[in-house]
């Protein structure tokens, strides 16, 4: 069976059209929740998180805007947007590139989309009149075609997978964080591009998360930097069993929103989580 | 490897704080005094803050000779100590001593997978550095270790403080602070203050907002 190719129009990403009874090729569910300190401080939520179906391809992101810049709710939402866009434009149809190719290619393919970034995010800055510095956020990003998955990262958050198998849950990086907890490196920090994070692996990955880092506490074990499977399982079986989007996406919010969550973190905290339509239960 | 048990009791990130004191004998009496109370007032501020109690990790080093007086300890753990002056004024040494134990606590919290602030060091002296004391070599190893952001030094220098000294080792970003009196009372509850805000803020650059400082001056 063929899936519908959608080729690139800016709109058409989120809500494109999928004839119905079709099998969908991910099941994916995304969610921004505020965090209870910037509540108290009456700040926007700074996070943002996005995703975008492509055929059997899913190309997701996630960003958290720095605490300390003006306006990264802004930059966070124009990252994630901006790099959906221009990824989504490199390829119509990235599950016909060979992982050899992506492995040689994957540094060139993410640079572009980090320099369309920045300079979106500067545009922005000179439209709203304020320095580019209070745009700044982190940003993660994905691409899961059924042959590789291929990701990047700036600044903290997570990326976490299982590969075929489903053993195991891996975390692709480390946190690329600055010695000191309350300091990261973001999209806008000079040299950005220095500070990405690059990993391409091949085979199908029919599960993949990414996070900003008001989850890090509760999903990785920092020691040895393992993923936490506590964490991640049910998420995994909520994906995977239940058979409504709404109930899925009702259940993400619901624990983003938990006090219970809430006393392990006081941080804005986006969690966008995807699994292989094949692996759902019927 | 086996985690430290300070650090499997109390997993929180740490906000490391060396005060660098001199204790002199020109510290003796009242100057030491008020001292001592001021840091029971440090420690009960800073317990107002259940968060802050868990994650300030405080030092005390005296300098008549060079003594690590208090090795570092949770607030909550804390319990403050009648500093006594004698002796003279071993500045420089005192400052090699400090930041070697800012490293080695630092190396710690990395064996034990624990997360750390940008670290303070806080001195405090009202005299000159001893003629023999290598001030000038340490100066300029606490110059290198603010440019590479090791940790943020702080001078604070009481009545008869030889300012142009403390000028000449304090980063010329944050020049030395001339104490009002002996209103210590005042500069540790701000050191508390400043503490509380370092040690609740989150990923978003290094800039954390300290309160105004109402207990000193800018020494001209």
């Amino acid at each position: 069976m063929r899936y519908l190719r959608i080729r690139y129009h800016p709109l058409s990403y989120r809500y494109s059209p999928i004839p119905k009874g079709e099998a969908v090729a991910w099941r994916a569910i995304v969610h921004s929740a505020i965090g209870t300190r910037h509540q108290q401080k009456q700040l926007p939520c700074q996070d943002y998180g996005s995703y975008v179906l492509q055929g059997d391809t899913i190309i997701g992101a996630v960003a958290d805007g720095a605490g300390s810049a003006k306006f990264s709710d802004v930059g966070a939402q124009l990252a994630v947007k901006t790099a959906l866009n221009t990824l989504g434009q490199q390829s119509d149809e990235w599950s016909a590139i060979d992982v050899q190719r992506m492995n040689a290619e994957a540094n060139l393919f993410f640079t572009e989309m980090i320099q369309a970034v920045i300079a979106a995010l500067h545009a922005e800055a000179e439209t709203g009149e304020y320095h580019v510095r209070e745009l700044g956020c982190t940003l993660l990003s994905f691409i899961a075609t059924p042959h590789w998955l291929a990701c990047m990262q700036i600044g903290d958050g997570f990326i976490v997978t299982q590969s075929e198998q489903m053993d195991s849950f891996d975390l692709l990086f480390e946190p690329s964080k600055g010695e000191y907890i309350n300091e990261t490196v973001f999209v806008t920090s000079e040299d950005a591009v220095a500070y990405m994070q690059v990993s391409v692996r091949a085979g199908h990955h029919p599960f993949v998360c990414a996070a900003t880092d008001g989850l890090e506490k509760v999903a990785i074990r920092f020691h040895d930097w393992q993923a936490f499977a506590p964490f991640f399982r049910p998420f995994l079986e909520c994906l995977r069993s239940v058979s409504a989007a709404e109930d899925r996406q009702a259940y993400l919010e619901a624990f983003l929103e938990s006090d219970r969550l809430n006393a392990k973190t006081d941080d804005d905290k986006t969690l966008l989580l995807c699994l292989d339509g094949q692996e759902a239960d019927a | 490897m086996i985690g430290q048990p300070e650090f499997v009791e109390n997993p929180e990130n740490r906000c490391p704080v060396i005060l660098l004191v001199d204790t002199s004998s020109s510290m003796t009496g009242a100057p030491m005094e008020a001292l001592n109370s001021g840091l029971e007032a440090f420690k009960e501020a800073v317990l107002q803050d259940e968060q802050a109690a868990l994650r300030v990790d405080v030092a005390i080093v005296g300098f008549g000779p060079v003594e690590l007086v208090q090795d570092f300890v949770t607030i909550d753990q804390f319990m403050p100590m009648q500093l006594e002056a004698h002796g003279l004024t071993p500045m420089g040494e005192a400052l090699s001593y400090a930041l070697d134990l800012l490293e080695n606590r630092k190396t710690t919290y990395r064996n034990n997978g624990i997360q750390y602030y940008r670290p303070w060091v806080f001195l405090i002296t009202d005299g000159a550095p001893n003629t023999d004391s290598p001030w000038q070599q340490a100066a300029e190893r606490l110059k290198n270790a603010e440019a590479q952001r090791k940790l943020s030094f702080f001078a604070v220098g009481v009545q008869g403080a030889d300012m142009s000294i403390l000028n000449q080792i304090a980063p010329p970003e944050r020049p030395p602070l001339m104490l009002h009196g002996l209103d210590f009372r005042s500069m540790f509850l701000w050191l508390s203050d400043s503490m509380v805000r370092v040690s609740s803020s989150t990923v978003g650059g290094d800039m954390v907002a300290l309160p105004p400082v109402g207990w000193g001056q800018i020494a001209t």
